[in-house]
């Protein structure tokens, strides 16, 4: 074994000794190269390494260890299933938190070789075990869940996803704040409105594609852009029109992803444009997005004639809606209402259907729960914004330009302002 | 018999996504289906139908059969999911399943009518049922349907609501001291 390995293995170990796992962490990111430089050995380095109690410096060979070298073509990933599996399952999780980095990094190699071989099933359990050993709390976002999500949805298996979907996310892990790149953050919005979609739950689909839409940005992202043609569907899916965006977009989302995505706006204006631009939605793969914002364009017109009519024959409402007959007409608006979308009486004997207002009077018990649960999530964000606030106006860099921008209130020429701000 | 479904489920989906190579064995895959139809989670069957590897659906005919009943929900043709529920010669322990299923899907049905009907052919009920002309005139003896003079059109009425869950007073109390807390804050 070559000695710069073995001073290598002598720190992880003393170092994990005595718990300075933050030192060990610089230590660790020096011998990147050392690590990769001795790749033939870190199998043997490995066996000398206990995972409880060496969690970190297992981590940084593992890492090392199945990180494709340039000019290196092939590495061997036969034990990588099994290696990384006994990791996520046996780390120490105090520990790995002092290295977010390579923890997800690792996840993501598994993730990208599961991709490779074709089976992305197998990966689920494990990344939702290495997810809950590195959050701190449910609605902690970490860049694994972008993985676990692509694995969700290239596996066909959406539902282990929704657990974690479902948590609104209220605080971001550090390897995907600060100056690292928002691709991680950007997918797993992506990704998820996608899930949400297929699960036809648009309503939460539409707010995660808002959210991928509305992220502050200076430049496009691709991603942002197939977000936002998906967020035009389901708007028309939803609304029936596309709704404006809020205030606190971005500028190039309305200067430049509003002209790449001309054709979908299209299908707003004429039910034609889903023929004229076939090729477009296919090669965007929405195809089948369109043509549902399709049939749900029969549903909102019969929406729409509940609020004209009381009575209608159902000839007249297939005549209206441009359906074949009544009797597609019957089946449309049953299925109206088993869904909740309508409320409405069919009248076989005479043919008629009658609109009927909502049966809600708002009364019932079952609107007081509502109430009552609405109520705690307001209360809640509540206090999620008191406590933000708090952490701002203690946070050293607020304090100090809060303070400094005061003093410079009085003779501020417009040089020195500009200074502040750059700060 | 009567098992819990829901419990069965979150076990088979375990199953699935713990099998070594990632594919489960048929017999999982088929109860799993059609837990899902008994649910009536039309989505999450149509995605377990699209990843259940290929060999194993077509040397399984009976997983084949539970999707064709599955492919009739989605596209709610309740005539042709009888058709299908009754094609098949289902085997234990699916079989258990699909009866239930059964009876959920012709539950849901007739609630459905008594909804948004005011008034509907006898004929009409027996397709969306799948019973006969005599179990129909019998179901609609038992929820008080009244038959017209004409003998072939019913009046249905709404389903009565199931009792509004009760909430001691003590919990709203609770609540609410909870809620002018807040406010006085």
């Amino acid at each position: 074994m070559a000695s710069p390995l073995e001073q290598f293995v002598n720190n992880v170990r003393t170092m994990s000794a005595s718990g300075s796992f933050r030192e060990l962490c610089d230590v660790i990111a020096k011998s990147d190269e050392v690590l990769q430089r001795n790749s033939a050995h870190l199998s043997t380095v490995l066996e000398t390494l206990d995972i409880q109690q060496h969690s970190l410096g297992v981590l940084a060979v593992l890492v090392a260890k199945f990180t494709v070298q340039q000019g290196a073509t092939d590495v061997d990933k036969s034990t990588m299933y099994q290696q990384i599996h006994d990791f996520i399952t046996n780390c120490n999780g105090e520990q790995v938190r002092f290295s977010p980095e390579l923890y997800t990094e690792l996840c993501h190699q598994l993730t990208n070789y599961l991709i490779e071989i074709k089976q992305p099933i197998r990966g689920i359990e494990i990344l939702k075990k290495a997810i809950r050993k590195i959050q701190l709390f449910d609605s902690h976002l970490t860049s694994i869940h972008a993985d676990l999500c692509q694995l969700c949805l290239l596996s066909k298996c959406m539902k282990p996803a929704l657990e974690f979907l479902d948590t609104d996310i209220t605080g971001i892990g550090s390897e995907l704040g600060g100056n690292n790149d928002s691709k991680h953050f950007l997918l797993y919005y992506y990704y998820g409105g996608m899930i949400y979609t297929a699960m036809k739950n648009y309503e939460r689909a539409l707010y995660f594609f808002e959210v991928v839409v509305t992220v502050p940005a200076l430049v496009v992202s691709h991603i942002m852009l197939e977000a936002y043609k998906k967020y035009i569907l389901v708007t028309f899916i939803l609304h029936g029109k596309v709704l404006p965006m809020p205030k606190y977009t971005s500028q190039v989302v309305c200067r430049f992803l509003k002209p790449l995505s001309a054709a979908y706006y299209e299908l707003a204006t004429s039910p034609h444009a889903a023929v004229k631009h076939r090729e477009i939605f296919v090669r965007d793969k929405n195809m089948g997005l369109v043509n549902q914002v399709l049939s749900s364009m029969y549903k909102k017109n019969i929406q729409r004639l509940t609020k004209t009519f009381l009575t209608l024959s159902l000839s007249d409402v297939a005549a209206r809606v441009q359906l074949s007959g009544p009797a597609q007409a019957e089946s449309y608006i049953l299925n109206m209402i088993e869904e909740g979308e309508i409320y409405a009486m069919i009248n076989q004997k005479d043919g008629m259907v009658v609109f009927l207002d909502s049966p809600e009077k708002y009364a019932s018990p079952e609107t007081l729960c509502v109430l009552e649960q609405q109520m705690a999530i307001c209360t809640k964000l509540h206090q999620y914004i008191q406590e933000m606030d708090e952490q701002i106006q203690v946070n050293p860099q607020y304090v100090k330009k809060s303070v400094g921008s005061h003093d410079e209130d009085m003779p501020a020429t417009s040089q020195n302002s500009k200074t502040t701000y750059s700060m | 018999m009567i098992t819990n479904f829901d419990k069965l489920c979150g076990d088979l989906e375990k199953q699935e996504l713990e099998a070594p190579t990632g594919i489960a064995s048929p017999s999982t895959y088929a109860q799993l289906l059609a837990i899902y139809l008994y649910q009536n989670d039309l989505c999450n069957a149509k995605f377990l139908w699209k990843r259940i590897p290929h060999n194993i659906t077509s040397s399984n005919p009976e997983i084949g059969a539970i999707w064709l009943v599955g492919q009739k929900l989605w596209k709610k043709d309740l005539p042709g999911t009888y058709q299908a529920l009754a094609a098949y010669n289902w085997t234990e322990p699916i079989a258990n399943i699909i009866r239930a299923l059964e009876e959920k899907i012709r539950e849901r049905t007739l609630n459905l009518i008594g909804r948004s009907y005011s008034s509907i052919s006898i004929d009409t009920i027996v397709s969306m049922t799948g019973l006969s002309k005599d179990a129909v005139l019998h179901v609609c003896r038992d929820r008080k349907w009244t038959l017209n003079e004409d003998g072939v059109t019913v009046t249905p009425t709404p389903p009565t609501q199931p009792a509004p869950l009760h909430t001691s007073s003590e919990d709203q109390l609770f609540k609410l001291t909870e809620f002018v807390s807040f406010l006085e804050n």
